[in-house]
């Protein structure tokens, strides 16, 4: 049942944010809505929540109809079934954790005995058991986003929805977090809606991705495929770091795609289909290799080492490959200024239609 | 496919909300301004038989009448100037100089803030009426008719005025100075700039705006002054519009109509007061910043610290202390004369305000007005501020304009126009009258204080409460009461001292049996009773302050 939107419309003023979206997230499916500040991704799940009211389409909530523009339904949010994180968490500052947690049952009139035994329930799953009589404000902001998930879980709802739940949480508190929804989400197997900007939350935590830009979808599939596999360079940009090669497109081989570059080397990708004319490569910075420099093959372009920064585990470069510039990690040692061959795989490279993004 | 507008079940609540809030708004605040209008064409006054005219705006131009406007525009001028240079002067040595007393500073501003100014005017007619205590010392020293000082004047006007105002101006410019951007300053010191040329050249800039703005509302206050001018200025022969208006009502050969068209006229100025401040406000004020605690670096006063320090202390002498020990001293005695020494100590004026059942009337009478028409004053506020801030539903701008609009209509014009307009109505002559005089009046400060506050409430904190089935009323009343509650004490508060102390309105309004303090005060005042009036006097300057001691200790953070 879970979650059904149809040809979704939204327009503040003259300007349209969410421009015809359609998407179904099965029971027990976390999708992410992916995208840049913007996108209309929050909008979205702000229209599935009742908060904002769409100009048209058509919106189920377990096989409910919440809103519907052709028949003037709209559902208010506080008769949907759902549960909700805010980005800001909204944790209520006059009530203590347990009534905070206990607020949508409060407002259900469920009895005492009820509301004390889910709620306790809830505070356990989010780790938060014997925080129930501590005062919302003595919170951490980390113990604020669990008592957040706590209060949007206690009653059961059909679907939850996230608006970047942790957007506000340091690094490491994040990953940690990270790892718990996962595992809460599919404990409760419910559908859920995860909007987020961050493309580690989102290829860690989805069975599906939905990337967003100017109000559509672009592309929506799973983590592995939208990451290996983009069918726009605005999508390789946002799920990953990216290197955008600008090539000519030559003709489809056996084993890839030809192409050559502006300085007329030779390169052959072996995922994607486009047609002979201009376009570009992708390649993750990480799927690249620096070689000693030597003359120019097939996906093996020479090139100078403009800049390197040490970041631990690896270096980052900049390298410049003709008219280029690409990023490389490597583990290996090399001068600033010295030429290389960037070297990768035609398994790596991703045809793409149209032009690039530039390396910043 | 034809598209419906979508329905929503929780819209009808607001649009019921709005519509009624936006009903009783209006009448309260139309009501009696269109009624001064349709007066001001009148010939006979509110209830008497009566045709249409033009003379009144006519008249309006005699040579009596604009000596009275240029006296007024030049009394608020002076007042305004110099209240704004003090109040400022007062902020800048608290909050950016190494001034010793900061904290008793700003206790004794805020003292003076809440010292109400039919009081202090009261207190330095004892001062300084041509009997009165300074000029009595003065004689003492000199020998008669040497020096003398005289309160009934337009010098005596500003200097009550002054002595009234300054610490609003004080409280007005304070706010943008702290919240002003200490790191602009820091900056101009890390470039070379000594102490003084910060102050020249970054701090005064900046604070342009915020000392314009103050300048503009002490101006409207200063105009809207009707009892100060009222005690000193009729005596003395020098008339406000504020006070002419008053005499044009309350004294035969009386012409409401005429006192309509001055009404209206002095509205227009402190209306378009109000607009230009307002304007001013909508432009950024000053580079702020939040949530930074950095020690702003202090400038050292010097030698100059004791000249400061000397000035500190007379205003507080003046505007406080002096005018409070002579009230308490002329209510102690039997019959006023300058020297103590001299005096027949009594306590028969607290007993005779204790036996007068005229004063316990009009006491319960304050409390009624006060302490229940706060309730309503500040439930109709909570409900505009919360539709004009956040439900924002069509016809919210237009809201927001009508409950600003008293701020730009002196006390006394609301008064006239509530006289005009609830002739007619069955509660004319009930303390309804007041409340709802009062109610309209004071309406800006409600919505004001809640509105802040409303808009610094995070919307998600209501929109969570709706995710998790909370309907609007239920988040309401669970969610957004509760966490306005700061805002609530202190605006409940705020309106029960200004109900409490407000005289001009209730000047023009009060009947035998809706009396209240602030009038019999000046009943007492009038009829030469200075003992008694003192007494009073004494008692609600103890019951203000003792309230502003609770609101400034009332728990007002969350």
């Amino acid at each position: 049942m879970g979650i059904s939107v149809r040809n979704l419309v939204k327009r503040f003023g003259d300007k349209t944010i969410i421009d015809g979206i359609s998407l179904d997230i099965a029971d027990g499916e976390l999708v992410s809505l992916l995208g840049p500040s913007g996108c209309g991704k929050t909008t979205t799940l702000r229209c599935i929540a009742g908060l904002e009211t769409p100009e048209e389409g058509r919106i189920e909530i377990d096989g409910e109809v919440v809103f519907d523009s052709a028949s003037g339904i709209m559902v208010e949010p506080y008769n949907r079934s759902i549960g909700m994180v805010f980005q800001s968490y909204a944790i209520w500052p006059h009530l203590t954790v347990f009534e905070n947690v206990a607020f949508p049952l409060r407002v259900r009139r469920r009895p005492n005995a009820e509301v004390e035994q889910k709620v306790v329930r809830a505070l356990e799953m989010v780790g938060l058991g014997a925080f129930r009589d501590r005062s919302s404000q003595q919170l951490s902001g980390g113990q604020q986003q669990r008592v957040a998930v706590a209060r949007a879980i206690v009653h059961a709802p059909a679907v939850l929805l996230f608006d970047e739940p942790l957007s506000n949480l340091d690094a490491k508190l994040r990953d940690r977090t990270r790892a718990e929804l996962r595992k809460l989400q599919r404990d409760l197997h419910v559908a859920t809606v995860y909007v987020t900007h961050d493309q580690a939350e989102a290829l860690s935590l989805s069975d599906r991705i939905l990337v967003m830009s100017e109000g559509r979808i672009l592309q929506q599939g799973t983590p592995e495929d939208i990451y290996h596999a983009p069918t726009d360079s605005f999508v390789a940009d946002v799920v990953g770091a990216a290197n955008f090669l600008a090539v000519e497109f030559r003709g489809q081989g056996l084993d890839g795609i030809r192409a050559v570059t502006r300085d007329g080397a030779p390169v052959r990708a072996s995922t994607g289909s486009v047609p002979p004319g201009p376009g570009t490569i992708m390649i993750r910075p990480d799927k690249l290799r620096l070689e000693p420099a030597g003359p120019s093959q097939e996906n093996r372009l020479p090139g100078t080492i403009r800049q390197r920064l040490f970041l631990g585990g690896h270096f980052e470069y900049l390298v410049e490959v003709g008219a280029d510039t690409v990023r490389v990690i490597s583990v290996v040692l090399m001068q600033e200024g010295a030429p290389v061959l960037v070297a990768f795989d035609a398994v790596d490279c991703v045809a793409l239609a149209g032009a690039g993004a530039a390396v910043s | 496919m034809t598209t419906l507008p979508a329905r929503r079940s929780g819209e009808t609540t607001i649009r019921v909300v709005f519509v009624l809030t936006f009903l009783v708004t209006a009448f309260l605040i139309v009501t009696p301004l269109a009624s001064l209008l349709y007066g001001s064409f009148q010939t006979g006054g509110p209830g008497a038989p009566s045709t249409f005219t033009l003379k009144n705006w006519g008249d309006l131009a005699s040579r009596a009448l604009v000596h009275t406007l240029f006296m007024t525009c030049f009394i608020s001028v002076v007042t305004s100037v110099f209240s704004t240079a003090g109040g400022a002067a007062m902020a800048w040595l608290v909050y950016r100089s190494d001034f010793r007393y900061k904290r008793s500073l700003v206790a004794a501003v805020g003292l003076s803030f809440f010292f109400p100014g039919f009081i202090l005017g009261m207190a330095w007619v004892i001062l300084g009426s041509p009997g009165g205590v300074f000029n009595d010392i003065l004689e003492h020293l000199f020998g008669p008719d040497v020096i003398r000082f005289d309160i009934y004047s337009a010098t005596g006007i500003i200097w009550i005025q002054v002595l009234h105002i300054l610490p609003f101006a004080f409280f007005t410019i304070r706010g943008p100075l702290i919240s002003m951007d200490s790191s602009l300053e820091e900056a101009a010191y890390a470039s070379g700039a000594t102490p003084w040329q910060v102050v020249c050249r970054v701090t005064v800039p900046l604070m342009i705006f915020p000392v314009m703005s103050s300048l503009l509302l002490c101006f409207v206050l200063s105009v809207e002054q009707f009892a100060i001018p009222a005690m000193v200025g009729i005596p003395g022969h020098v008339h406000t519009l504020a006070t002419e208006l008053y005499l044009l009502t309350s004294f035969s050969p009386t012409n409401t109509g005429l006192a309509a068209a001055v009404g209206l006229s002095m509205s227009a100025v402190t209306g378009l007061s109000i607009f230009a401040q307002r304007r001013i406000v909508h432009r950024r004020m000053a580079p702020t910043v939040t949530g930074r605690g950095y020690r702003v670096r202090e400038l050292s006063l010097g030698r100059w610290r004791w000249v400061a320090t000397a000035a500190c202390v007379f205003y507080v002498l003046m505007s406080f202390i002096i005018p409070a020990l002579s009230l308490i001293y002329t209510s102690a005695i039997k019959f006023f004369v300058a020297n103590p020494f001299e005096a027949a100590w009594t306590f028969r004026n607290y007993v005779q305000l204790w036996d007068n059942p005229g004063t316990l009337r009009a006491f319960w009478n304050t409390v009624l007005v006060a302490g229940g028409g706060a309730v309503l004053g500040l439930t109709l506020g909570v409900l505009v501020a919360y539709s004009t801030h956040r439900l924002k539903p069509r016809g919210h701008r237009a809201l927001d304009i009508l409950a600003c609009l008293p701020f730009g209509i002196p006390g006394i014009v609301i008064g006239l126009g509530f006289l005009w307009s609830y002739v007619y109505l069955p509660i004319y002559g009930t303390l309804w009258v007041l409340v709802f005089c009062y109610v309209a009046r004071f309406l800006p400060y409600a919505t004001e204080t809640v509105g802040a506050q409303v808009v610094q409430l995070d919307r998600a904190l209501e929109e969570a409460a709706w995710a998790s089935g909370a309907n609007r009323i239920a988040s309401f009343r669970r969610i957004v009461l509760p966490l306005l509650r700061p805002a609530l004490q202190s605006g409940y508060f705020l309106l029960f001292i200004a109900y409490f102390r407000e005289i001009a309105a209730a000047a023009l309004l009060y009947t035998a049996s809706t009396q209240v303090l602030s009038i019999s005060i000046w009943a007492f005042f009038e009829n030469a009773n200075w003992g008694v009036a003192s007494a009073l006097s004494v008692i609600t300057t103890i019951i203000t302050v003792a309230l502003m001691g609770a609101v400034m200790r009332a728990p007002l953070k969350l």
